[in-house]
């Protein structure tokens, strides 16, 4: 894996696109990144190979939410849908970017979702992900997408969803002491605009570590015209920390997956919490 | 026969003595009005008030100026403050049927006050309600149950998902639901590869995917159902929130209209519908289809129709009242006096709502009394019958006019009547009176008492103190100057003169007005503190002169022969007829001359004004009359064999009245008779077929008609005017008439018969039958029995030599 890029040398923005509300915030929230770091943004949209296979298969049916019957399944049909979205999401692209004045491309790929998207985006320094995707009806947790890209470790990953902005977020970075935990706290130190709030969680295993932890970082962190506020919390994995963060109603959520919590134990916590993440 | 004798100055004009007043100018006196010679209107307006039961409204007849209205604002000034006061009513949205707005009643002042509150509720509900619903308990609520739906929903379908991976079958999402297919390694089977697999494979996983697929249904069809049970999840804690929110406020103000019973339940129902539409409170973007029309409602918009679905419309306020209301309508057309619906224009539509409703006269007037002027009513289309069906339904039911006859076609109101209770008085002449009586037989059951307001009050002492106060009321009322007793006593004076009759005052309280204001702009124009007698006489000279064109021109034209009245000489079958000309309010008379001539006939008299249709149907009554006068007068032993022929010489307008037909019959008698009648003589009278002679109007005016005539040309003491006898009571005439007939250079003769009348003309006795039933030959009538014997010969001479000449 190469070296992680700082976050403002970041030159290279993926976002998958799927015309889904989670991939239009994500495509916003990639532009207003590509903007404020000049980097180049590329809109990836994959036609579904297994929509097309599926099509293609002699008794498939579509099942709807408000049509009592299967529908019988069209491949045609299936294909100009695609090419269809394949605009929509290009016209999308070219509008959001437009306004930003950055710099753009777009790609089709047909394929496998999660495989083509990863793939494609192995060029970018950032992926941009819609924590969901296409779907009649809301998904617990994480789309396909977003599964294969934490299950590839797929880095630095931007996991979004509707209703937040790059501009206005409020950040929380989870902070052990770890490797991973310093380099998400770099990251989310060079999000951090002007005027903004940066919260740091500090997980210590004892009172005392986490103290220390919050005295080091004090003296070795400034950030001109910004507020840190440092939280603490006892290291332990799953729910608490779970709780807290809906608690603290924290925007974007900064982590790696390389912390003293387990690996495991971080995938779920992104899985489980409606909050756009980074993960580094 | 003795003649009757020429009335003397003293009669001819009754003067008001000034010493008689015990005060030196009005000043003294006080501004209230003694209703004297009103006392049968006034017993009709105390019953008329007092009494409660239905139907005793009042209608006040008598002519325009009398002073109706002053007399009952008088009266009603001094009753209604002692009344209870009425009730406050307001209109509220009827929010379970808001085409039907609800009516509600308050002790009087508190209509504004729950206004006010309902204003104040409505502006701290745009504070409250949005706090709740922004607060993290509500939101987190709402979050819970959409996310208990969607983890519901998803669980459901991960199950299945999971029960087809274990099948090696794929739930594949497409762009409008799902799909199943067969999997492998992740992907779904391409279709080649599938069909290569065996029969029976292909059979097993197309079984298995009918299997997931009913299943997928029936979880499909379920969902349906968790979204309304989520909706209705979310709609309850909606209640709750807006339930909590709302009470307290609402519960203040119930308390402080408890013993309200009809708020109380307002405010019940008020609540609920805040709860169910609470959202109305809380903050909205702009639709922008509305911003894309250039229309930019925002926030003030919804607060006005929030504002306006809760507000008060305060149709009756008595807060500041005291007693009974008083009013009177001005213009009493039907929307003024029921009240109306108005609309406002919404991008071209007309819309309404409660708070259009508009109160109407009989709002304000409810509990207490109500004037209206009778014509004005009557001319207002629908008023009369709005305000019938109001007092006959004994409520206020508003209808909108345009919807009622569908000139307008847009939605409207039905809002709850409002009961009525009050009494109206409806002021008009005496015509309007008898005519509603005549053809509204609703009329006679609403308005059963009538306050009949006399229009003269008798000359005597309580009359001319009467006046004073009048005079003095209206001084102090206007800011003018006083008036010396000596003004006093010359406005009573006119005040006779109006009447005419010199035993009675006008009770036309406007030209008593009008003149005490003429009066005092000359009295100010002579520098006068206080007005003076001539001060009156100049006004009242003036007021002549201003109007005196017309006369001034028939006199000038009489002078100068063109228009043909002789003064001074003696003519057979010619008279001169005494005529009044009522140009724009001011009448004036002027000597017309009438004329008879006689000829070989059947009897009868030809009025030509009737031949050629200028005559009245009572000025023809009148020379009907005459005939039969003649008739049996002089045609009881042989037929009359004359026909006589009478007109008004040089009329063009037409003439109406029989206060000429006596004069006609001189005109007759002379001609008959032969005898010439003095030209210095003008007449004026009817007659009846007795010979009588009777009262006729404008006496005053024809006398000084003539007088003026003959002044111009110069008195010489013979002038004069035969009047009816019976009119002399009605004499108030000019100073100058009665200072010439003082200075015997006019006389006036007050005749109660024909003969008596034929005998100033002539000086020849008209004559009485002696004991062998004839006339005396040197008498009128022997002379014109003697005329119509020879007449009679030569009819018969002339029938026989025509007849011999046939045969």
């Amino acid at each position: 894996m190469p070296e992680q890029p700082k976050f403002t040398l970041i030159r290279h923005i993926a976002v998958a696109l799927d015309c889904s509300p989670h991939s239009i915030a994500s495509l916003t929230i990639a532009a207003e990144l590509a903007h404020s770091m000049h980097a180049e943004l590329t809109g990836i949209f994959v036609e579904d190979i297994n929509l097309l296979r599926m099509a293609e298969l002699p008794f498939c049916h579509e099942i709807r939410i408000y049509t009592s019957e299967p529908e019988h399944i069209d491949a045609s049909q299936f294909e100009r849908s695609l090419k269809l979205q394949a605009r929509s999401a290009e016209e999308s692209l070219q509008r959001i970017a437009g306004e930003f004045m950055i710099k753009h491309s777009f790609r089709v790929y047909r394929g496998v979702v999660p495989a083509e998207v990863i793939s494609a985006s192995i060029e970018a320094d950032l992926l941009v992900l819609g924590r969901s995707g296409r779907s009649p009806t809301c998904r617990k947790g994480l789309g396909s997408t977003a599964r294969k890209a934490l299950a590839e470790g797929k880095k630095p990953l931007l996991l979004i969803r509707p209703g937040f902005s790059a501009k206005e977020w409020p950040l929380l970075v989870l902070y052990d002491g770890s490797k991973g935990s310093k380099q998400a706290l770099e990251a989310a130190l060079d999000l951090t605009h002007p005027g903004m709030t940066l919260n740091v969680l500090i997980l210590g295993e004892t009172r005392v570590e986490s103290e220390e932890m919050e005295h080091q970082l004090s003296e070795t962190i400034t950030l001109p015209g910004s507020i840190i506020e440092y939280h603490h919390l006892p290291l332990k994995d799953g729910k608490p920390l779970m709780r807290y963060i809906r608690m603290a109603d924290s925007g974007l959520l900064v982590l790696s997956d390389r912390m003293k919590i387990s690996r495991q134990a971080v995938h779920e916590l992104i899985n489980e919490i409606d909050y756009p993440v980074l993960l580094v | 026969m003795a003649l009757p004798a020429k009335l003397s100055p003293e009669i001819l004009y009754r003067t008001c003595n000034p010493q008689e007043f015990n005060f030196s100018t009005t000043a003294e006196l006080d501004s209230t009005v003694k209703a004297t010679g009103q006392e049968r209107a006034f017993e009709a307006i105390t019953f008329s008030m007092g009494i409660k039961q239905d139907g005793f409204n009042l209608f006040a007849l008598g002519p325009n100026g009398t002073g109706k209205q002053s007399a009952i604002m008088h009266f009603l000034g001094n009753t209604a403050p002692g009344a209870t006061v009425p009730s406050d009513w307001c209109y509220v949205n009827n929010f379970e049927k808001p085409r039907h707005p609800k009516a509600l009643k308050l002790p009087a002042g508190k209509a504004c006050s729950l206004a006010r509150d309902m204003e104040h509720l409505v502006e701290a509900l745009f504070t409250v309600i949005p706090a709740a619903f922004s607060s993290e308990e509500y939101q987190a609520q709402e979050k819970n149950i959409r996310e208990n739906f969607q983890e519901q929903q998803a669980d459901t379908i991960g199950e299945l998902e999971k029960k087809a991976a274990e099948e090696h079958i794929a739930l594949i999402r497409t762009p409008a639901g799902f799909a199943f297919a067969p999997e492998k390694e992740g992907e779904v089977v391409k279709p080649e590869e599938f069909m290569m697999l065996k029969k029976e494979e292909r059979d097993s996983i197309e079984e298995k995917i009918i299997a997931l697929k009913t299943a997928m249904q029936s979880i499909m069809a379920q969902i349906p159902k968790w979204q309304r049970e989520t909706q209705e999840k979310i709609k309850e804690l909606n209640r709750n929130i807006a339930s909590f929110t709302v009470k307290p406020l609402i519960a203040e103000i119930r308390n402080s209209y408890e013993a309200i019973e009809e708020v109380t339940r307002y405010l019940v129902t008020l609540e609920a519908d805040i709860i169910e539409n609470f959202d109305q409170f809380l903050e909205k973007e702009a639709d922008p289809r509305e911003q894309l029309l250039g229309i930019y409602p925002g926030r003030f918009s919804q607060k006005g129709a929030s504002f306006k679905r809760y507000q008060i419309n305060v149709i009756v306020d008595n807060s500041i009242t005291e007693g009974a209301p008083v009013v009177y309508e001005d213009k009493p057309a039907c929307q003024n006096l029921v009240g109306d619906i108005e609309h406002i224009s919404q991008m071209g539509t007309l819309l309404t709502d409660f708070t259009l409703i508009k109160r109407g006269a009989l709002h304000r007037a409810n509990g207490g009394y109500l004037l209206i002027d009778a014509r004005r009513l009557l001319a207002e289309p629908f008023a009369y019958e709005a305000l019938k069906k109001a007092l006959r339904t004994r409520q206020i039911r508003i209808e909108s006019l345009a919807q009622l006859y569908s000139l307008v076609s847009t939605v409207s109101l039905e809002p709850e009547p409002i009961p009525l209770d009050l009494k109206v008085i409806l002021l008009g002449e005496r015509r309007l009176y008898y005519l509603l009586s005549v053809y509204d037989p609703d009329f006679s059951e609403l308005f059963k008492v009538a306050a009949d307001f006399d229009d003269e009050l008798p000359y005597d002492s309580d009359g001319k103190v009467s006046y004073a106060h009048i005079i003095s009321s209206i001084v102090n009322r206007d800011n003018l100057h006083h008036f010396d007793r000596g003004a006093v006593a010359r406005v009573v004076e006119h005040g006779s003169r109006l009447a005419e009759d010199a035993s009675k005052l006008s009770a036309h309280i406007q030209s008593i007005c009008d003149l005490v204001h003429e009066s005092d702009y000359y009295a100010e124009a002579a520098a006068r503190a206080v007005v003076q007698a001539e001060d009156v006489q100049h006004a009242i000279d003036a007021k002549t002169f201003r109007s005196s064109r017309i006369r001034e021109k028939i006199r000038e034209a009489t002078l100068k022969h063109s228009i043909l009245i002789e003064t001074d000489s003696e003519k057979i079958g010619q008279i001169n007829g005494l005529a009044i000309y009522s140009p724009g309010g001011q009448s004036f008379g002027h000597p017309g001359r009438i004329t008879a001539r006689v000829r070989l006939g059947k009897g009868e008299v030809i009025d030509i004004e009737r031949e050629v249709e200028m005559g009245g149907p009572i000025h023809s009554k009148g020379v009907m009359i005459l005939s039969g006068f003649l008739g049996a007068r002089f045609a009881l032993d042989q037929p009359l064999s004359l026909s006589a022929s009478l007109v008004f010489e040089q009329s063009y307008s037409g003439v109406e009245g029989d206060s000429a037909s006596s004069a006609e019959l001189y005109a007759l008698l002379s001609a008959i008779s032969g005898a010439a009648i003095h030209q210095c003589f003008a007449v004026t009278g009817s007659v009846n077929q007795f010979g009588e002679v009777q009262a006729i109007g404008g006496v005053n005016e024809k006398i000084e008609g003539f007088f003026d005539l003959c002044k111009a040309r110069g008195l010489t003491g013979k002038h004069g005017v035969v009047i009816p006898a019976s009119n002399v009571n009605n004499l108030m005439l000019r100073h100058d008439v009665v200072e010439a007939v003082r200075e015997g250079l006019f006389s006036i003769f007050p005749v109660s018969n024909v003969d008596e009348g034929i005998e100033i003309l002539t000086d020849i006795p008209a004559g009485e039958l002696d004991k062998n039933g004839h006339y005396p030959p040197d008498t009128i009538n022997g002379m014109a029995v003697a005329r119509l014997n020879e007449m009679a010969e030569k009819l018969k001479k002339f029938i026989s030599s025509s007849s011999d000449n046939n045969e």
